[in-house]
């Protein structure tokens, strides 16, 4: 803008700017932070009063769905969601929405420390150093240590930091980086992978096209909270339901409680747990005798009346849900979490599957395919399942491990008590954080090195499942960093120079150079400068067309394999269900926004709480909001009771979000951790037995916790109606 | 429309005419209860979180809430189709005539129901009347408590005001508030229509709670234009309007699960 501006046309190119709100780029790597600038300097793009928006990924959750930040001098103001994505066109969830009390969270790590081991987080009794200090530590924790003594975890996003660690630890002889993160627990994705693997011969993640089905049967599957990609698949829902004028999609839900997409559903069948696999086979079946001709083994060996007692179910609703399989045009079967995080749970997704089979949906519209992988890939490298991790937790017990670099993970947090990640940080000479928050794990380490928060930094997320087509999820800073942060990336590259990259967007940029002058793209880009710079003004870069691979199944129906009803490990009355929390997810509960959002089911905002049938809580004379101890053989933890009365009577259910020490004033000493009750045992695939466990409880006499409920009190089971 | 909806006797007769000129349609098919439109509403409208203990005591500021109810008991319970509930923007809007200060008036131009927060002096009559029961009143102000706050030498910080929307006044305490159906957003597409010498068209812009709403279950447009989207939604035969007997005049429609 000219210097001699006159206040009339400073008017007139305001207009203009509001009347092209256009989604700007940054100018290329030369360029690479949006400064806050005094007004008298501001960018050119800049006009006081109005907006500048940009395109980048939000990292809430592994999904990659693309977002539009709307910033103001520098400022982040509101997240949108990016409408040429493909993962959630335009749409977001409560999770993305409140990432800006991430960014702007009074809790961040403001720059390098270096700390004591388990002391409280304080800046001013924790040792700031500087980036060159911190760098120097990194270079010598990697450069003075046998490499195979070298460890990465990272955090559950195929991302390109996932991408750099890999190159890194390759180059330099290390074990290659470890992903993990609780999502992947509670979605048992391992498990459904491996079930994957031994039907169709790939190992990659199925896509279920719930959009184009006109029946819908879910074992457990949370597709509308957290279950792999809640956008893509609530927008599947929302087309199945009302996207065919000609007929409206019917949903049936077997869950041990009225989840919120059991809430859903047009009809809940509360199965005993560990019996899904039991019930499909049934399912399958009765679907297959209606058919006439052979049944498959594996269906015709489940006895009918084994399943109606083992499962609490009636035979007239087997029949009645066969029946509708059977009319259905394009029938489907999910597997969910709770179903496959069971002893049997890779026998139980193999059922499941072959359900799919016997519907004849593979390949089709409103059935099962696989997720395309993206051109630059050849395999899907899935999170660490939580064997995987024992196994990871052994070798740092045993001392093989004595630096250990943490990224993006929390597993103190995350990962159940059990496991003994917390012993085995003792045993790791070295630990280096590069936490955002000051959480469990960042507490428990020798150094933070605080990376930006992800609307600060560059990057990239392959987009796992969820989506059609491949798509590559693009990130890259909508303010500038509020504090003393570094990129983690440019951290590595500077420490070590096994890499030959000067930076950051050098190392992104080798990774887009296979996806130049691609055919069928989301844009064409004739060389890698102008093609960063769409990448940056896109949001990404995908596929136009759909890519979804048919899985090569051949005589599915015909394999045979025992079904049986899961174990349950430990003693008690009770069947013991953690969830996710649908509005904190794994790593919500520091943003003050998420904690005020009512649990949709429950209602209850900012704490912990118990499910329990009423009738079940009347025999043991327990009310809403007394205090009980649950314990397992693993551990035991405190939380009120909610009467819940869509849970089955013998089964109590805990959300997974809360229970934390550290990360944060809002997190911190506030619900109770479920991980705590869970021991350790795995599934044939290597996933947590987690939905296994048998527990007890103990009502703690005169103890009481008022939970912040949204609804009112009064009328519910005739509480503060006596009065009247 | 240019009915002046005080008129006495006027009020049936115009009912079918006075659809008013936003409109808004929530699907509760569609609806799976995920809170991403009060999320997206507090972050457009600077609301206040109130804490743990506050929002046990109700004074949680959510000007869009997601109300579920148990119909049954195990185990042929069922949850109700959740049913977003937000300030249905009356025609005859209780709230409007108990206000001693006029700080709620009825908006000619958008035919919506502001709230005047620097009118407001706090008596809540407004939020007494509101049969929806969707105003919320600052108890404290929320935002300032040191809490929230850093001690930057000796100066306290507050990180999270880096996110309140310039567009939006951030309340005090004793003041009402409710939803505005995003009036900054209608402003500045007003503004932008205006500049250009036309009217603004249906699907210009949308509310925040609509735009964020993963299953499309929210459609926000102009009810005057039968041509528009949600006109042709609130039409349909799964349409109803909550306390329609009460004779308000509610300017959103819900449609019915089935």
């Amino acid at each position: 803008m000219s210097e001699n501006i006159s206040r009339r046309d400073f008017l007139k190119l305001a207009t203009v700017g509001a009347a092209t709100t256009a989604v700007l780029t940054g100018c290329g790597p030369a360029s690479r932070y949006i400064k806050r600038e005094p007004y008298m300097e501001m960018p050119e793009y800049t006009y006081n009063g109005l907006s500048t928006y940009y395109a980048t990924t939000c990292r809430e959750c592994a999904a990659g769905c693309g977002l539009i930040v709307r910033t103001m001098q520098g400022r982040a103001i509101k997240v949108e969601g990016n409408s040429n994505n493909p993962v959630n066109l335009g749409k977001t969830c409560a999770r993305g929405q409140a990432t800006l009390h991430g960014l702007y969270n009074p809790d961040r790590v403001q720059g390098p420390l270096k700390r004591t081991r388990g002391t409280p987080f304080d800046l001013r009794t924790n040792v700031s150093v500087t980036w060159d200090e911190a760098v120097q530590v990194v270079a010598d924790a990697i450069n003075n240590n046998n490499p195979s003594e070298v460890a990465f975890l990272l955090g559950m996003a195929p991302d390109h930091l996932f991408d750099l660690v890999s190159d890194l630890a390759n180059a330099i002889g290390a074990p290659a980086p470890i992903r993990y993160g609780a999502l992947s627990m509670f979605e048992a994705r391992a498990t459904l992978i491996k079930a994957s693997e031994n039907l169709f011969g790939t190992a990659a993640l199925p896509f279920f096209d719930i959009a184009n089905s006109d029946l819908v049967l879910s074992f457990g599957a949370n597709f509308l909270e957290t279950w792999l990609s809640p956008v893509a698949y609530t927008r599947g829902f929302a087309k199945m339901r009302r996207g065919n004028p000609k007929r409206r999609g019917h949903f049936i839900q077997f869950e041990s409680r009225i989840s919120q997409t059991a809430a859903k559903a047009d009809e809940w069948i509360p199965i005993r747990p560990g019996t899904e696999s039991l019930v499909a086979a049934a399912i399958g079946r009765l679907v297959a005798e209606a058919k006439g001709g052979a049944v498959s083994e594996v269906f015709a060996n489940v006895d009918l009346n084994e399943v109606l007692s083992s499962a609490d179910i009636k035979l007239e609703t087997l029949e009645h849900v066969a029946e509708m399989v059977g009319e259905a045009e394009s029938a489907i079967v999910i597997p969910g979490g709770s179903a496959l995080g069971l002893s049997n749970g890779l026998q139980t997704a193999e059922t499941i599957l072959t359900l799919n089979a016997l519907a004849d949906n593979f390949g089709k519209p409103g059935g099962v395919y696989l997720s395309p992988f993206l051109p630059n890939q050849d395999t899907y490298h899935r999170p660490a399942s939580a064997q995987e991790m024992a196994e990871f937790i052994e070798k740092m017990k045993s001392g093989d491990v004595k630096v250990l670099f943490v990224h993006g993970v929390n597993p103190l947090f995350e990962l159940p008590e059990s496991l003994g990640f917390a012993d085995a940080l003792g045993s790791v000479q070295e630990v280096i954080s590069f936490a955002v928050f000051p959480d469990e794990t960042a507490l428990a380490s020798d150094y933070i090195f605080p990376d930006h928060h992800g609307l600060e930094s560059w990057g990239y997320q392959r987009v796992a499942t969820g989506t059609e087509q491949s798509v590559l999820s693009g990130a890259q800073p909508v303010v500038s960093p509020n504090y003393d942060t570094r990129a983690t990336a440019d951290v590595l590259l500077a420490a070590s120079q096994a890499l030959p990259f000067k930076d950051e967007m050098e190392f992104l940029q080798s990774k887009f150079a296979s996806l130049v002058g691609q055919a069928d793209d989301s844009f064409s880009a004739p060389e890698i400068n102008t093609f960063t710079a769409y990448f940056q003004q896109h949001g990404g870069w995908w596929k136009k067309s759909s890519e979804l691979v048919s899985p090569s199944a051949t005589d599915t129906l015909g394999r045979n394999f025992a079904v049986e009803q899961a174990e349950f490990a430990g003693e008690g009355e009770f069947f013991f269900l953690p969830f996710v929390s649908p509005t904190l997810g794994e790593a919500g509960a520091n943003k003050p926004w998420l904690q005020e959002l009512p649990d949709p089911t429950t209602t209850v905002m900012w704490n912990t709480w118990v499910e329990m049938n009423p009738e079940t809580a009347h025999e043991l004379h327990i009310e809403n909001d007394d205090v009980v101890k649950i314990i397992s053989e693993a551990g035991e933890v405190e939380a009120p009771v909610y009467l819940y009365p869509a849970i089955r009577p013998d089964t109590i259910a805990m959300p997974f979000g809360q229970g934390h020490t550290a990360y944060g004033r809002y997190a911190a000493g506030r619900g109770a951790n479920p991980a705590k009750l869970l021991g350790q045992h795995f599934n044939e695939a290597g996933d947590l037995a987690f939905a296994g466990m048998r527990v007890r409880i103990e009502k703690i006499e005169g103890k009481k916790q008022m939970l912040s409920r949204l609804e009112s009190r009064i009328g519910v089971y005739n509480e503060g109606l006596e009065e009247h | 429309m240019g009915i002046d909806l005080n008129l006495v006797g006027a009020k049936g007769a115009i009912a079918e005419e006075a659809e008013g000129k936003w409109g808004m349609v929530i699907d509760q098919d569609l609806c799976t209860g995920c809170q991403a439109c009060v999320a997206a509403c507090a972050m457009e409208n600077n609301l206040s979180f109130v804490g743990e203990e506050d929002a046990g005591y109700g004074r949680t500021q959510h000007w869009i809430r997601i109300e579920r109810f148990w119909e049954g008991a195990y185990p042929e319970v069922k949850a109700t189709a959740f049913q977003p509930m937000l300030c249905q923007q009356c025609g005859h809007a209780p709230c409007e005539p108990v206000c001693p200060v006029f700080a709620t008036p009825h908006s000619p131009a958008q035919e919506i129901n502001l709230q005047v927060y620097n009118r407001c002096v706090g008596t809540r009559y407004c939020a007494n009347n509101c049969p929806y029961q969707v105003r919320s009143f600052n108890w404290r102000d929320y935002h300032l408590e040191p809490f929230h706050a850093n001690n930057v030498d000796g100066q306290l910080v507050y990180p999270l005001h880096n996110q309140f929307n310039p567009d939006v006044t951030v309340r005090r305490r004793g003041v009402m508030e409710k939803c505005t159906f995003c009036i900054q957003r209608i402003h500045q597409a007003e503004d932008k229509a205006k500049s250009e010498g036309r009217e603004v068209h249906d699907g210009e812009f949308t509310t925040a709670c609509a735009q964020a709403c993963p299953a499309n279950a929210i459609t926000f447009g102009r009810m005057d234009d039968h041509e528009s989207l949600v006109s042709q939604l609130a039409h349909q035969d799964r349409g109803i309007k909550h306390l329609e007997e009460l004779n308000t005049l509610p300017r959103i429609t819900y449609l019915k699960e089935g």
